[in-house]
């Protein structure tokens, strides 16, 4: 695989908390374009291995290549490439969808309002000037997936997004991420029922390392 | 998407870059402290109920303390409303989560530490236009033409106490206990802001100019560059969980 269509790349990645392993000499290659699941049980490591990726946590041994970039040395600039949705939101409770979009936006150099198609695509157009705090738990995990991709970024992390969402958000939200081609997603979940839908796909991860890597 | 309207910057970050990026934290967060006022509605009826208890404490003797007394009663007031502050200020942030939100952004750990440094000194600048009419009406302070001179004193105590408890507020937010442990970690702290604070606010409450000022101010600078100097060096170390 060349070096230019590598969009992220694992070497000999171990993260320990203490007495906890969370990951064993992970390595791994994803090429541009690319939408993978990581599925496994609860603990196998799948959030760590997205933290690790968004540059929130760094790996205790080994080396995170973002985009052919060391993603420890040049964190900043990476993150202005990376869309992180985790199972906790983002979001600002006393402030509104628009306040907490505009806040992010802003920080990103996105200009004006030029994020209303994501909205509009999420179907949050009628909740868009709604305190975060009044939303329902899906509405509220539609505006934190809006908000991590609103600076359009290249590498799109979801982590565990269909939990406690009903059926008609997951597929709101499947089609959303259907339209982001030539994008990498890194998608976490404890089931591949949705990720199979748009994910090219599956990486199986158990206790702390991957065992299986198949396609859907 | 509509790629025109997105203005993608990967080049470094800039001062003006660091500075927008602080300011906008500050902003947000002052946003968010107003919309639950009762929290700053809590400080200033603090604030104002420590005068009023002074007040009535001391009207048995004519309603007039020492300089050093009073000098005194107004730091203590302040450095507790800056303990209500500072014990929500990154821990909230932590405990609700958003905490990962900041650590997505493309600027710097410092910007983010800025930004709620900015935050806090508004809070405590704000406490502290409340507290200095109280104070005039309630505790009969004299202060002539030293108004200007007491209100650089307290921007600057403000400051350095902001700067102190943001600082120690980011140390602590992922500790268990850390409200108890932020109110005990802060006094040591913040004793080279509270000591010059005091003396010279009792100074100015005794009538002196400026220039007799001047070793208080400069101790007060002093404590600013080094835990400025501190914070650039180690913050970004303290935001990993």
């Amino acid at each position: 695989m060349s070096s230019n269509t590598v969009a992220v790349e694992l070497i000999k990645v171990s993260k320990r908390y203490g007495y906890l392993q969370a990951l064993k000499s992970v390595s791994l290659n994803i090429s541009k374009g690319e939408f993978v699941a990581f599925s496994g049980h609860n603990g196998a490591g799948k959030t760590t291995l997205l933290k690790i990726i968004a540059t929130h946590i760094s790996p205790s041994s080994g080396t995170v290549k973002i985009f052919g970039d060391d993603a420890f040395k040049s964190g900043s600039e990476i993150r202005r490439r990376i869309g992180l949705v985790t199972h906790v939101s983002f979001l600002y409770d006393e402030l509104t969808v628009r306040e907490n979009l505009l806040f992010y936006a802003r920080l990103f150099s996105v200009e004006g309002e030029g994020f209303l198609d994501i909205i509009e695509a999420l179907g949050m157009k009628r909740w868009y000037n709604v305190p975060v705090k009044q939303l329902s738990h899906g509405l509220r995990k539609r505006a934190d997936i809006a908000r991590a991709l609103i600076h359009d970024p290249d590498l799109i992390l979801l982590d565990e997004p269909f939990t406690g969402l009903d059926t008609n958000t997951c597929d709101v939200l499947v089609e959303y991420l259907k339209t982001q081609k030539g994008k990498v997603i890194l998608i976490s979940s404890h089931s591949i029922e949705w990720p199979k839908k748009f994910c090219d796909k599956t990486i199986l991860l158990e206790r702390g390392e991957i065992v299986n890597e198949m396609p859907f | 998407m509509k790629e025109d309207k997105r203005q993608k910057d990967i080049g470094p970050s800039t001062i003006p870059q660091f500075w927008q990026a602080a300011l906008r934290i500050a902003e947000k967060d002052l946003r968010a402290e107003f919309r639950r006022s009762y929290e700053v509605l809590s400080i200033l009826s603090f604030a104002v109920g420590s005068i009023l208890i002074c007040s009535f404490a001391w009207s048995s003797g004519g309603g007039i303390a020492e300089p050093e007394v009073t000098a005194a009663t107004l730091w203590i007031i302040l450095f507790f409303a800056s303990i209500l502050t500072f014990t929500t200020s990154f821990t909230r942030e932590a405990d609700r989560g958003t905490l990962g939100g900041l650590k997505t952004l493309p600027c710097s750990p410092v910007a983010i530490l800025i930004g709620k440094i900015v935050y806090g000194i508004v809070l405590l600048f704000l406490v502290e236009c409340v507290l200095i009419p109280f104070s005039i009406i309630f505790l009969n302070l004299d202060l002539g033409g030293g108004l200007p001179l007491l209100l650089l004193v307290c921007f600057l105590g403000a400051t350095g106490l902001s700067f102190a408890g943001s600082f120690v507020s980011g140390l602590l937010m992922f500790s268990e206990g850390k409200t108890l442990l932020l109110s005990f970690l802060l006094i040591p702290i913040c004793m080279p802001v509270l000591i010059p604070s005091v003396l010279a606010t009792e100074k100015i409450l005794r009538g002196s100019g400026i220039a007799e000022l001047i070793p208080e101010l400069q101790l007060l600078i002093a404590f600013l560059l080094l835990i400025a100097a501190i914070m650039i060096l180690t913050f970004k170390f303290v935001l990993e969980e």
